[in-house]
């Protein structure tokens, strides 16, 4: 491994060096930094989005993802692995070779189960549960396609949302009282539960609940969305957001990459091959020799170009130190 | 590798000296601020480690309601802004200059694998932040994970992102780190490359 070469020089000198000194000096810079940084700008923290705050500033759209839920048409709903059996967002082998590793019902998890919970709250919900759990499945998907339907001419009207008459089952009855849950501010506790353990270590059913369009339309994220180069923006405009992540975010918005239904496998499986180029840059012939060719190496050890162009006949041993 | 022990007490004599680590002299071509980049990349990282084991011991969310936790947030998340400057910096030099000639190829890879760990070092510790940020970039960084077939990862159990960015991503950097600096001490920094314009004995000479 140390094998030498002839593209490097070897007559240098050594000078003399406080190691020390030099990383306590790197340190202190750093630290001063970082700290004027933090007392002047602080840290960027902008509102997240949460489910009462949705619920309440949008309840026909609220009732509109609650039953997308309910009806297995929402995203998640049928997602795929590694939540469900879904179709929806399968976008390569692997991703189906992983299997089911966090398995979501979302017409359980994310509705009937929380309802169910309420209930015991506010027991007028329960007859409009019983009632939909013993219809058959045709008169569920029945119900839930005319309520959809209905739903785009809803109305929040004195605390519900109130559609065109129709004969939707129970669904009104269970809709405005998952809204009524969603404004309470309980559903985050109905939605992060375990029975298992008393810890909440795990708030995934709460964010997948909100992934789709109560996300996605939000004004407050469009800046941070896929095709405005996403995660390299911060949450609030000013501060710097996760920029490192330059290249796969540019990858995103290839068009081919961009407009594949497997975009994310895509982009970050051809950011990975970036990587790889880089780390193996050594190895790989032409590219490893690419530096000298640039020049950019004159500027920076132009002082050493300098000093030896200039002794050049007075050239000392390799290594050799001139401390004396 | 006839003896193993005779082999490891050489490393280990090598890697434990203090000549390797207090080094009271440095090659004359590392001199000046192109040379501190990396000292100011680890500088960085000690930084986000102090800060973090405080946010660590007062919890994740401590910044939302304490304003002193929220400086000390402020603090991590500016020092690794500062990590990822240096670094690309660092990373820059590295590559103008040739870094990896001499045997020198481990160390580089060693600190692209840094470069590699450290995205999604940071990424968990912006997803347990609790913001818009993290709500945001959980769910829409899942999809990739999941196609990649990397869905055991889970970015919306703030519990296994706390794990991973507290425990086991920064003990991965700190090894690979720590790796990467054993050799860049070990082997030095590298030579430049021969001068041919300067005409310069040394540019024609082979060994």
């Amino acid at each position: 491994m140390t094998k030498t070469s002839d593209d490097m020089v070897k007559n240098y000198r050594m000078v003399p060096e406080d190691f020390v000194k030099h990383l306590f000096s790197t340190f202190v810079i750093v630290t001063i930094v970082v700290l004027v940084a933090s007392i002047l700008f602080s840290v960027p923290e902008k509102q997240p989005l949460t489910i009462k705050g949705y619920a309440t500033s949008n309840p026909v759209a609220f009732e509109q993802v609650a039953l997308r839920a309910l009806d297995g048409q929402g995203q998640i709903a049928n997602y795929g692995p590694p939540y469900n059996h879904g179709t929806g967002n399968v976008e390569s082998v692997m991703q189906k070779a992983v299997g089911i590793l966090h398995p979501i019902n979302a017409e359980q998890d994310f509705i009937l189960n929380p309802l169910k919970m309420a209930a015991s709250i506010n027991p007028a919900i329960s007859p409009a549960l019983k009632q939909f759990e013993s219809a058959s499945p045709a008169q569920q998907a029945l119900w839930e396609t005319r309520y959809t339907a209905a739903l785009n001419k809803g109305q929040y009207k004195n605390g519900a949302v109130v559609v065109p008459k129709g004969n939707y089952g129970p669904l009104p009855t269970l809709m405005n009282a998952t809204l009524s849950l969603g404004k309470s501010g309980l559903m985050s506790g109905a939605l992060i539960r375990n029975s298992s353990v008393i810890t909440r270590f795990d708030n995934q059913n709460y964010l997948l609940f909100l992934q789709g369009q109560p996300l996605q339309n939000d004004p407050a994220t469009q800046s941070m969305a896929g095709g405005n180069w996403g995660i390299i923006h911060p949450a609030i405009n000013g501060y710097p957001g996760a920029w490192w992540m330059t290249i796969p975010t540019w990858i995103y918005q290839w068009p081919a990459v961009a407009n594949s239904p497997a975009s994310d496998a895509w982009a970050l499986g051809i950011g990975f091959f970036f990587w790889l180029a880089l780390a193996l840059m050594p190895w790989i012939p032409g590219l490893n020799k690419l530096p000298r060719y640039l020049g950019v190496h004159r500027l920076i050890w132009r002082e050493f170009y300098r000093s030896h162009a200039n002794d050049a006949a007075t050239a000392v041993a390799p290594g050799q130190s001139h401390a004396s | 590798m006839a003896n193993w022990t005779l082999t490891s007490k050489r490393m280990a004599g090598q890697v434990l000296s203090a000549d390797t680590w207090l080094p009271s002299e440095m090659p004359e071509y590392a001199q000046g601020f192109m040379y501190m980049l990396g000292s100011l990349t680890a500088s960085s990282f000690v930084a986000l480690i102090i800060s973090g084991i405080i946010l660590a011991a007062n919890g994740p969310d401590t910044w939302s309601y304490n304003g002193a936790m929220r400086f000390v947030a402020a603090t991590h998340f500016w020092s690794v802004q500062a990590f990822f400057f240096f670094m690309m910096l660092h990373l820059w030099r590295v590559f103008f200059t040739g870094a990896w000639r001499g045997g020198r190829g481990m160390t580089w890879l060693l600190g692209a694998i840094s470069f590699l760990i450290a995205i999604p070092t940071a990424f968990t510790g912006f997803l347990i932040n609790g913001d818009l940020y993290s709500e945001w970039n959980a769910v829409q960084a899942k999809d990739g994970l999941n196609a990649l077939g990397l869905g055991w990862v889970n970015l919306t159990n703030a519990g296994q992102m706390f794990g991973m960015h507290v425990v086991v991503l920064p003990l991965t950097l700190t090894l690979l780190i720590a790796a990467h600096i054993t050799r860049v001490r070990i082997k030095s920094v590298v030579p430049p490359y021969p001068d041919v314009k300067s005409q310069s004995p040394e540019g024609a000479t082979k060994s």
